[in-house]
Order: structure tokens, then C-alpha cells, then sequence
């Protein structure tokens, strides 16, 4: 019996689920879902799109990431392609700038599958930051409690206010805890859609006004870059300049991911080997970025197996490459030449 | 995301076969028609409470709530391609116990001190098996209240959650080559205090 066992049959067990809590928690879902078809939580501002249709073609670096949506998997998955050819990639880009840029933020970028793209501009140790989102959609806001119409360029747009409930309270315990936000929302073109958001001195109105108006059509790219990849896949998400995930348009339970661990989070490498699950044979030394790179071949199932790579940028700082069997050794080294980091 | 065979990094599971729609197709509908919704907690909600239960006690009543509230609010953001219904619930479920962290260590050590689980005081019929589980009680509650945060959840949603490595990559949001580091590093851990109690029952 082994630990993993020993909890499922000895680790502390649940209280029984009462008639009466289980009724509690359906009532309290059946009211959420009541008021929602009321309109009463949730509130979706009025499609805007025929007054502000400007018909500007899609951009090559939006196209870039929604390319990323991908089709519902199939029930039962077929036996995953046995290879992988890598062609030259074009990084991803975020498509709006913000100039000039308030003194001491430095943004972040995030993607969801979807085409949601986040640009988080801060300072890195929690002070006031702003957000700037777009996405092909328009998005949801919740429960709103006004709306003002203001003019970006020639562009309308609208400061939406609201109540968000936020986890709070003086104690450890998560109490909810009414916060009102502001956001602004604008259609940037057909396709496109922005909101502009802040936290700190950034969440007020006329500051989002302000931010809005200092947005520009100037592509950014992101620090974590590939410039290698498979033929047919493309981005599935990105997160916070640390995690990029590549994933097969044709099999999509196949992915390759590169990822900036944390410091405490990079295994030293003579103990890959057991903090690994799963290794097949040695660690492997080889050389990425003209520095001392680990490889090691990973078993398991069919969507399991595959490549772990720990390696460095020339500036010493360490990144992952988690690649599936598909590619051969030769092929997981070639990728992780082409990756880089600007930051 | 389809199940896939059993492996040695997916724990085989059951799973009941739902009738009507499937999961994906109710929150798809849920989206136009909220009513749709309370389908999915007929169907998750004793496995998403008998998960928080073991990880928080009697505060998964309220978590339970919690957790689906705030999967309806957000369903429009569920990617079906990506996870399944049930893994994506826990993961939210998973978050809530976050802000409960210091209920859920209390819990752990309460247990390591007593080694009586009011809970467990009827899971067995079984005197030698019911023996065995509460002598291994004390120190496993012991082993969980002193793994890291992050180990915890990757390993609970393994054991108890009987989630695969892909499913809790996607519900705790981290690449699957952490969820493995984290999950090898618990395990490791939850080995070395059990080791006494357990070398002794085994010897038995």
C-alpha cells in the first residue's frame, strides 16, 4: 500500500453531505441563476458595434493569437503523431501600445485561448497598476451599476461602474467584501474590443480616460519568445511573461510548453532524476545557448511521455522546455536554441 | 478533454454515465438558458463536498456553495477542450480552500494530535482494517499539515480528487512538469514522516 492509498483509505474523511446543507447550496445556486436570468446580477452592455464599425482589416498580430482557439477534443482520441517538423515562428504580439508609458510600470502580458489578451502594466511590488485587455468580443461586465459615455479619438466608449465581490475581512477567514470598480470599455475595430482597468490610483475614471487615450496601434512583443516550432501548431496560452504553450491544431491533447520557473521551483540537476516523475534512462548534458543544458527522456502513456529539458538563457537565467514524444532529442534541443527572453 | 485509458499517471477512476446532455453540452446551453446549470450540481456536487470535506471539515458546506456559484458565474469562460467539468470544479473548489488555509492546517494538526477523525468513525466494518487506518491516521493528518501549500493541493487532487496530471495542470493553472515535481516532492515528504508508523503496521 503506498501513500497515495494510505490517504484515499486512512487520510481524514469528509462529514457526510447533509439534505440540508446539499438543499442550502442548490438555493443559493437556483437564486444566482434566477437573478442572472432577471438581469439583475449580471448586466450586458448593449452591443455597440453597428455605431462604431469602422472597418479596419484584422491585423496580422491579433490573428497571431487567436489563431490559438482550438476545436473541442474528440471523445476518444486517436494513437498521437509520431513527428514533428519545425519551421520558423512567428512570436506573438500584443497589439496596442500605451505612449508615453506612466514612469516606473513596465507591462506583463497574458493570452487565453479565445484571443483575450492582457497587457498588466506595474511595478512589480503591488503598487497601483493598470490593465489593458482585448479581445474579439465584447466583454462581460458584472454587475453594473451605471455607465458614462466619453470619446476616445473618434472612437465612443463607455466607464462602466460596478460592484465586485472580492475575498476580505480584518481575520484569516475569506469574507466577501463589496469593492467598486471602474472600467473602460471601448471598440477599438470590428474585431477588436478594449477595457481598461487600474488598481491603486489607477481606478478612476478620468485616469482610464486618460490611459485610453494614450493607446496606440503600435504592436508590442512579448519577453518569452519562440522563433521555432512545429508546423501546424500554434499558441494556446501564455501567462504572465513566465509560461508559453504551443499545442497541435490537428491533435490538440498534444502541447509544448516552455516555462521560467520560479528560483525555488529549478531542480538542481543532480536531483532531476528523483524529482522527476517518470524518468527513462540517464540525464543527458547537452548544450543550449552555448551553456550546460539538462535532457531528460520522460515515460508514462501515450500523452504523457516525452522530453524535460532545463536549460539558460546566456543571461544565466533558467527556463523549461516540457515537450512531448513526438520530437526526437535532437529536435527538443533545436526548439530550446529558439527560444529567447527579453527580460 | 476525453478520459483517456488508466496510466500510471492517471489514477483509474468511475465515472457515472450521465443521462440526458453531457457536462460540456449543459454549460454550453447554460450560457443562453442559466436554468441549465443546476443540472451540474445534481451531478458534482457530492464529489466536489466529499473533496472539500476531507481537506476542511464542516466548512465544505459553505465552499460547496461557493464553489458553484462561482462556476456559473463563470461558465462562460470554461473551455471544454481543455478539462472536463468535474476537474475544473475541483480546481475553483481548490482555490476557495486557499483562503481557508489555516482552518484546513488546524484541521490536519488537530487530527495529528488525537488521531480521532469523527468522520471516519464508521468508514470501515472491516475491526483490522479500521485499526490499521487509525493508527496511520495521526501521522498521515501530521504529513499533510507539513507539506507546502501548493504540494498539498497537487497531491489531494491526485488522491482524493483522483485527478490525472494534465486535469490538475489545467485546474491549478501550472505546466504539467510542475504539477510532477510538486506531486514527486509530497509524496516524498508524506513517505518520510509516515515511515515509522507505517513500517510498523506493515510489520505487523
Amino acid at each position: 500500500m503506498n501513500e497515495i492509498t494510505l490517504l484515499r483509505e486512512a487520510g481524514p474523511q469528509a462529514p457526510p453531505l447533509t439534505a440540508a446543507a446539499r438543499s442550502a447550496a442548490r438555493a443559493a445556486l437556483l437564486a444566482e441563476i434566477e437573478a442572472s436570468d432577471s438581469g439583475r446580477r449580471r448586466f450586458r452592455l448593449p452591443s455597440p458595434k453597428a455605431r462604431w464599425r469602422i472597418g479596419l482589416a484584422v491585423t496580422t498580430a491579433a490573428a497571431a493569437w487567436t489563431a490559438a482557439v482550438v476545436v473541442g477534443a474528440p471523445d476518444e482520441p486517436g494513437p498521437p503523431p509520431t513527428g514533428v517538423t519545425l519551421v520558423a515562428f512567428e512570436p506573438p504580439v500584443f497589439p496596442l501600445s500605451v505612449v508615453p508609458v506612466p514612469p516606473g510600470l513596465t507591462p506583463t502580458f497574458s493570452a487565453d485561448p479565445g484571443g483575450i489578451l492582457q497587457a498588466r502594466y506595474g511595478t512589480g511590488d503591488g503598487g497601483s497598476s493598470f490593465g489593458i485587455q482585448v479581445s474579439p468580443e465584447e466583454p462581460e461586465q458584472y454587475d453594473v451599476t451605471g455607465t458614462d459615455e466619453v470619446t476616445i479619438g473618434d472612437r465612443e466608449a463607455e466607464l462602466v461602474s460596478g460592484v465586485d465581490l472580492v475575498c476580505g475581512g480584518p481575520g484569516p477567514e475569506c469574507v466577501d467584501v463589496e469593492r467598486p470598480y471602474v472600467h473602460l470599455v471601448v471598440q477599438w475595430r470590428d474585431d477588436l474590443w478594449v477595457q481598461v482597468s487600474g488598481q491603486g490610483r489607477y481606478d478612476d475614471g478620468d485616469r482610464l480616460v486618460a490611459l485610453a487615450r494614450a493607446l496606440v496601434d503600435e504592436p508590442q512583443p512579448v519577453p518569452l519568445q519562440v522563433h521555432l516550432a512545429p508546423a501546424g501548431w500554434s499558441v494556446l496560452a501564455y501567462k504572465d511573461d513566465r509560461i508559453l504553450t504551443l499545442v497541435d491544431d490537428a491533435y490538440e491533447q498534444q502541447t509544448l510548453n516552455v516555462h521560467l520557473p520560479l528560483p525555488e521551483d529549478v531542480i538542481p540537476a543532480d536531483r532531476l532524476l528523483s524529482e522527476l516523475m517518470g524518468p527513462v534512462g540517464p540525464v543527458i548534458d547537452v548544450t543550449v545557448h552555448d551553456r550546460p543544458a539538462h535532457l531528460v527522456q520522460i515515460g508514462g502513456g501515450p500523452l504523457d511521455s516525452g522530453w524535460f529539458l532545463q536549460a539558460q538563457f546566456p543571461d544565466g537565467t533558467t527556463f523549461v522546455v516540457q515537450a512531448p514524444a513526438a520530437f526526437t532529442q535532437d529536435e527538443v534541443i533545436r526548439f530550446a536554441g529558439e527560444v529567447t527572453h527579453s527580460r | 478533454m476525453a478520459d483517456g485509458p488508466p496510466s500510471p499517471d492517471r489514477p483509474p477512476s468511475l465515472h457515472a454515465l450521465p443521462s440526458g446532455p453531457g457536462d460540456t453540452e449543459l454549460i454550453a446551453r447554460s450560457v443562453a438558458e442559466p436554468e441549465q446549470f443546476a443540472a451540474l450540481f445534481d451531478r458534482h456536487a457530492a464529489a466536489v463536498h466529499r473533496y472539500l470535506g476531507r481537506r476542511v471539515g464542516e466548512l465544505a458546506d459553505d465552499l460547496l456553495s461557493e464553489t458553484f456559484l462561482i462556476a456559473f458565474r463563470r461558465r462562460t469562460a470554461y473551455r471544454p477542450e481543455r478539462v472536463d467539468v468535474r476537474p475544473w470544479l475541483l480546481g475553483i473548489a481548490t482555490n476557495l480552500v486557499h483562503a481557508h488555509a489555516r482552518a484546513e492546517r488546524r484541521r490536519y494538526r488537530a487530527l495529528a494530535r488525537t488521531g480521532a477523525d469523527p468522520a471516519a468513525a464508521h468508514a470501515s466494518d472491516d475491526v483490522h482494517a479500521r485499526v490499521d487506518a487509525e493508527a496511520l491516521r495521526g501521522p498521515l493528518a501530521a504529513a499533510l499539515a507539513g507539506l507546502a501549500g501548493r504540494d498539498r493541493d497537487v497531491l489531494l487532487l491526485f488522491a482524493w480528487g483522483q485527478l490525472g496530471y494534465e486535469e490538475i495542470a489545467v485546474a491549478l493553472d501550472v505546466p504539467i512538469g510542475t504539477v510532477r515535481s510538486r506531486l514527486n516532492r509530497a509524496r516524498r515528504q508524506t513517505r518520510a514522516v509516515l515511515a515509522p508508523a507505517y513500517t510498523s503496521e506493515v510489520d505487523r
